[in-house]
């Protein structure tokens, strides 16, 4: 589904953010995308939505190549990968349902399509009940559910997330992740940059780990710590299908809390 | 249909959030497009108080008559040279008869002046009309050394100082349409700029979730065009009532009313021309910022 083949990135300036990166993501799968501050990964996650251009190497998005990509058609990609931010992007003025309805309005979507998915989706969130209020007026793990909503109100075959829950408790944390665990069971395609140590040990999911603008890990099934110790594994062309029918944190909630409170903030 | 209502709304919002720019933008279009409106009005009605001058008789020629010497038949051979010239319309002979039935029009309300004359005192005239008002001096001189003439009275110099003043005011009108023209574009282009930032959030996220550039861009420059029209529109206005307050007032020399159907014509163009330049303005405010 994303594709990114020996990227490199030098910022204007000289700034070396990827260095030779190659990553293949199959439809369907969730990927971690680890490493400490500076280490590239939202530099990765902006290449994918088109606003930085590689300075070499190919990606592929669902098929095409979008380092070749016109900018009039840059729209149409976008249109095909929901996003996550850390900061929410919320419009305060607008209430929850507008800032989610917001979404399909400015792709012309007309007012029938977009009342019902809209609450479609709202309702898949759990912010049922709560269309009407404004971003301030919710917590921050609301907020960041209403951005979520945002993000797959179209129903996208990717969905970016860039350290979506760096601004949550983990407890608030918990629930985004069953959130993005079940859209991902929907045949979601979900790429998440994070350094939340809990949540990536947690899902049992597949991590990669990025050093320097390299990648330094990439295992199927990974906790945070294994990134730091084992060897580099290829698994850029397996198919990998994810656990099916079984939540990660259904039944060690209380651990997973505690494993997060234990990892701390330092978001390291 | 719902697109265009959605994008027409969005513009009216942004308006609303900006009122006062938005006003400085209107007021800026309505200034430049009313000074240039009423220039051209002004300019117009110079041009049809020129043409009355000129439709009316060109050159009088007062003449001599039998106490001098001079009989009808020398006014009537005079009369036949003059029409043979090429720059002279027409000529019409007024004898004696008809001068003192003139004259006692023009002086109906002083029967004094009437009761101490007669028709010996008016003179008859020659009154040439021109094909090209610009050569009555050719007439004067060729008329000056006429056994026959008493004396000429020509207008021409009036009608040249008229003509003058005309094509001053009109390269005055053009003047000022351009220079202010271009600064209502300015303002417009920054009223768009303004609008944008204050969007910014809004459009930051319309660009996430893949809204298409031209989604982005038709709000702002239909905001930028409404601005221009609805200042065009007030400068029409104005100038409307200013004209129309100005030819209420009762001046005999001078004729105040615009020919049939100037005004609706003019007024469409300025009209036109105001939502253009509002739409260029915010093109131009676009430009930059909002590059694909």
């Amino acid at each position: 589904m994303i594709r990114v083949e020996n990227v490199t990135k030098v910022y204007d300036g000289g700034a070396v953010a990827l260095r030779d990166v190659t990553v293949e993501i199959p439809k369907g799968q969730f990927v971690f995308l680890v490493g400490a501050s500076g280490s590239g990964k939202s530099t990765l996650i902006r290449l994918v939505l088109r606003e930085e251009e590689v300075t070499r190497g190919r990606i592929w998005v669902a098929g095409k190549d979008i380092t070749k990509l016109p900018n009039w058609r840059i729209p149409d990609l976008r249109r095909s990968v929901g996003t996550v931010f850390q900061d929410f992007k919320l419009l305060p003025n607008k209430t929850v349902a507008e800032n989610v309805a917001f979404a399909l309005e400015v792709l012309g979507h007309p007012r029938a399509v977009v009342r019902s998915q809209v609450s479609q989706v709202i309702d898949l969130v759990g912010l049922s009940g709560k269309e009407d209020r404004y971003p301030r007026q919710l917590s921050g793990g609301e907020q960041q559910r209403v951005s979520v909503a945002r993000a797959f109100v179209n129903r996208p075959p990717i969905l970016l997330a860039d350290e979506p829950t760096g601004n949550l408790d983990p407890k608030t944390s918990v629930g985004i992740m069953r959130l993005l665990d079940r859209i991902n069971r929907t045949g979601t395609t979900v790429l998440m940059a994070t350094h939340d140590h809990a949540i990536v040990d947690a899902m049992r999911r597949r991590v990669v780990a990025l050093d320097g603008g390299r990648v330094s890990q990439d295992i199927l099934v990974g906790r945070y710590e294994d990134t730091m110790a084992q060897p580099k594994a290829d698994l850029s062309t397996e198919e990998v299908a994810p656990e099916r029918g079984s939540d990660p944190f259904d039944e060690p909630a209380a651990e997973a809390e505690e494993a997060a409170v234990e990892s701390g903030d330092d978001g390291k | 249909m719902s697109r265009i209502g959605y994008l027409l709304r969005d513009a009216f919002q942004n308006m609303r959030r900006n009122v006062l720019v938005v006003a400085g933008a209107i007021l800026a279009i309505f200034i430049s497009l009313a000074l240039a409106f009423g220039a051209l009005v002004l300019n117009e009605v110079v041009r049809v108080n020129t043409l009355l001058w000129q439709e009316g008789e060109h050159v009088v020629v007062f003449l001599k008559d039998i106490d001098d010497g001079i009989s009808d038949a020398d006014h009537r051979s005079l009369m036949g040279e003059i029409q043979g010239w090429e720059e002279v319309s027409s000529v019409r002979y007024v004898d004696k008869a008809e001068a003192w039935e003139e004259f006692q029009t023009i002086f109906a309300d002083s029967p004094s002046l009437l009761d101490i004359s007669d028709q010996s005192i008016v003179p008859a005239s020659l009154r040439i009309r021109l094909s090209e008002i610009e050569r009555y001096r050719d007439i004067e001189f060729r008329l000056d050394g006429q056994p026959a003439v008493r004396k000429i009275v020509s207008p021409g110099e009036v009608i040249e100082r008229l003509s003058d003043l005309n094509s001053v005011l009109n390269r005055l009108a053009v003047g000022l349409a351009v220079v202010q023209g271009s600064a209502a574009v300015v303002l417009i282009a920054n009223t768009i700029r303004l609008a944008i930032y204050a969007r910014r959030e809004e459009v930051a996220v319309m660009r996430l979730v893949g809204a298409s550039n031209w989604f982005i861009r038709i709000p702002f420059l239909l905001e930028g065009m409404i601005e221009g029209l609805v200042g065009a529109v007030l400068a029409v206005l104005a100038v409307y009532v200013g004209q129309r307050s100005m030819s209420s007032i009762d001046i005999n020399i001078v004729q105040l009313n615009l020919p049939e159907g100037f005004f609706l014509r003019w007024s469409v163009v300025f009209v036109l021309f105001g939502a253009g330049a509002g739409l260029m303005g915010s093109a131009l405010g676009l430009r930059r910022y909002l590059r694909a």
